[in-house]
């Protein structure tokens, strides 16, 4: 700001607070950004100058040559080409359109000239136009084209979006999720491909997507990082370092915003957490939670696990793990240590295999190969009951899984999928529970982001015990089969459910008598509700007796067309009426007036 | 010495040179006008334009746009030229060349511009 008047004018009425040089930090890393666009352009232009200067002497030399060269006319009068002429003729003839010798037929003299022209002008344009078309191919200055496009299409976003860090495997499988949702996403990789890749995906909404080095608070920035509609940043990359350069340039920049990271080491983890709190997801620790879990409580785990799917999800199979026996975990890295621990806190007996490990004082730790069938035939497979092949190598992991089901076929196993190309191979070896690091994260992540009700329930859920959860699991069958229908939010307001409001407020209304079939009130609607959020205190799975208050939030699973049909009731005080009491009312004021029905209890 | 600036100093002051030399003499009489000049003056200013290309400077900013209106301006004029020389009935009178030369006497303000900043921009350049 360059006007001090201007300057004392802002200090005078616009007081310094937090949010506001936040606010500006962020606009001035997106303006670095931008101008370093800007400059790519400038330096195209500096490189086109060259070229021009050639294109512009030769043509002037042509065109001059030709206007000084004594010419003559039809009757043989000399006569001298006017500039007007020979700016025509060179014109034409440089552009190879050559439309003959023009007003009059050329004298050998100017022949020569021409002749020499032509060589020259041809050799000016070829040089000009060959080096605007390698400026195009440029790297440098697609890329500044490309993040120019880029922010137009970020900052013309209306809609609340996701900004997504880091576009692998996992950051694929959570922008399908969300789009399935109808929310928008903003992708941001160092992987050229994986950003060309975008184009071919089948996503509903447009994904912008920017081939940048997310680590650059600038380039996070430009994503939309500052933008007001950015609702959370997801930091997913392959690299714990630039996860963690992410989550403080979020806590910096825009302290407000809810962030998400994938770590997988606990001293990172712990750096990350110096930063407001972002909410940090551990594949290994959670894997070892959802193996707990599975261990004690199978049901729970399955709906876990398939609520956690999104949409369209499959019913996974309830697995039946051992309660109690001895455990052989191959791999003693991330994984293997946080398994050991998990099991260790079950009661469980715990041996554990490893080439090389960091530190020998563990106990249970046998030195070896895992692969090798004399290392494995000493710890005794035959009276063990599971056995984890834990190591970041899917050969290793597959032949040792071969290994111990030849040795024992009713063993329990548990691999870990490191490469997403090995999929068909762990599928086909049918693994009791399969870790596949990048999936796990992106349905964490999901169900942090979708709706914070479904996070409360995949919390709260594991508590309610193993048969709760299989009747909460037969509930959803018997409405959905087994396949995840619609998830969706209501909340009881004035504005969401205006029809409701008078019922409400009596007291009465309980949530069997909503949850019915507008067409056929005996039937109940194709729906279950998961949980009911009421003043921050929430209720997981309530029965049809749950008598509903104005302002609770009900999370909902089931059929699309329940869903339609619910709105329906929440909005026409008239299908509300039948729904809840099976009595038709006249919805029009004239016939409601003419039948004169007292009116519903309040 | 920059053999750069050379080179930009001297197409810089080359143009409006030039310029100033189609501009002398009767602004209506033909004969003290000659269109070879105007011709080079329009082939030196394209040059000078295209030397100030890609400069991020706020001065480098303002010798394009004054180059920019030179460029302009001598088109114009020799739009106006071809038009009167081939097209009018009435050729190169004192009407026609007035208007020529007076469009060419702007050209030759926005060169004067170009040279007072060259020179500001050369006395306001510190050594070490």
């Amino acid at each position: 700001m360059g006007n001090p008047l201007l300057t004392f004018w802002k200090n005078l009425f616009d007081p310094d607070d937090e949010d506001r040089r936040a606010r500006r930090a962020t606009l001035r890393v997106a303006a670095a950004s931008s101008a370093q666009a800007e400059a790519t352009i400038f330096l195209v232009l500096r490189r086109m100058r060259a070229p021009l200067i050639v294109l512009i002497v030769i043509f002037a030399v042509s065109v001059l040559g030709l206007t000084v060269i004594p010419g003559q006319d039809v009757d043989g009068r000399p006569t001298r080409m006017g500039f007007f002429d020979a700016f025509y003729f060179m014109s034409y003839t440089a552009s190879t359109i050559g439309f003959g010798e023009l007003p009059d037929p050329f004298t050998y003299n100017q022949r020569m000239w021409v002749t020499i022209s032509i060589y020259l002008t041809v050799i000016g344009w070829a040089y000009a136009v060959g080096s605007l078309l390698a400026l195009l191919q440029d790297r440098a200055f697609r890329s500044a084209l490309s993040l120019q496009h880029f922010s137009r299409k970020v900052s013309r976003l209306r809609e609340p979006f996701v900004l997504v860090a880091g576009y692998g495997r996992t950051g694929e499988l959570l922008g399908h999720s969300l789009d399935r949702l109808g929310r928008r996403i903003v992708v941001l990789d160092h992987d050229g491909e994986r950003i060309d890749g975008l184009e071919l995906d089948s996503y509903h909404a447009d994904v912008p997507g920017l081939t940048a080095d997310a680590r650059d608070p600038g380039h996070l920035a430009v994503a939309g990082l500052d933008h007001p509609s950015c609702e959370a940043v997801v930091a997913l990359t392959d690299d714990e370092e630039a996860n963690l350069t992410i989550v403080m340039a979020a806590a910096l920049l825009r302290p407000e915003l809810p962030v998400i990271a994938r770590v997988t080491s606990r001293a990172l983890a712990e750096r990350m957490d110096a930063f407001g709190s972002p909410s940090l997801v551990n594949p290994f620790d959670r894997f070892g939670d959802h193996l707990r879990l599975a261990l004690r409580a199978p049901s729970s785990y399955q709906l876990l696990t398939w609520l956690e799917s999104g949409p369209g999800g499959e019913l996974p199979a309830r697995g039946s793990p051992p309660r109690d026996g001895r455990w052989v975990i191959c791999g003693y890295g991330r994984l293997g240590r946080e398994l050991s621990a998990d099991l260790r806190a079950e009661g469980l007996e715990v041996s554990i295999v490893d080439p090389a490990p960091e530190d020998d004082g563990t106990p249970g730790l046998r030195v070896g190969d895992g692969t090798d069938p004399w290392v494995l035939a000493q710890e005794d497979l035959d009276r063990a009951v599971g056995l984890v092949a834990g190591t970041d190598n899917d050969t290793t992991n597959l032949s040792l899984v071969a290994a111990a089901r030849r040795s024992r076929p009713s063993l329990f196993l548990v691999a870990r999928q490191n490469r997403p190309a090995s999929a068909p191979l762990f599928a086909a070896m049918d693994i009791d529970a399969l870790l596949v690091p990048s999936e796990l994260i992106a349905h964490e992540v999901y169900a942090q982001l979708s709706t914070p009700l479904l996070w409360r329930f995949v919390r709260e859920m594991p508590e309610r015990g193993d048969a709760w959860a299989a009747g909460v699991v037969d509930r959803l069958t018997a409405v959905c089969g087994t396949r995840l229908q619609a998830m969706w939010k209501v909340r009881l307001t004035r504005r969401e459910a205006p029809a409701l409001e008078q019922r409400l407020a009596g007291g009465s209304l309980r949530l069997g008598d909503l949850l019915r079939n507008p067409e056929n009130r005996d039937e109940p609607l194709s729906a279950v509700t998961l949980v009911v959020l009421r003043d921050g205190e929430s209720t997981l799975a309530p029965d049809d007796d749950f008598v509903l208050r104005a302002g609770d939030e009900l999370l909902l699973a089931g059929r699309p067309s329940a869903r339609r049909a619910l709105g329906t009731a929440l909005f026409v005080e008239s299908v509300l009426e039948y729904v809840v009491s099976g009595r038709r009312v006249p919805s029009s004021w004239i016939w409601r007036k003419l039948t004169s029905e007292p009116a519903p209890p309040g | 010495m920059n053999l750069e600036k050379v080179v930009f100093g001297f197409f810089v002051v080359l143009a409006a040179t030039l310029n100033f030399g189609f501009f002398i003499g009767d602004i209506s009489d033909p004969t003290l006008h000659n269109p070879y000049e105007l011709f080079a003056a329009v082939v030196v200013n394209l040059i000078a334009t295209v030397l100030k290309f890609g400069d991020r400077t706020q001065i480098g900013a303002v010798h394009l746009a004054t180059s920019l209106v030179a460029v302009l301006q001598l088109v114009t004029a020799s739009l106006a030229y071809g038009y009167a020389e081939y097209v009018s009935s009435a050729g190169m009178d004192a009407g026609w060349t007035a208007s020529v030369v007076s469009l060419s006497a702007g050209a030759l303000l926005a060169n004067v511009v170009s040279v007072v900043l060259l020179v500001v921009e050369t006395v306001s350049f510190h050594r070490g």
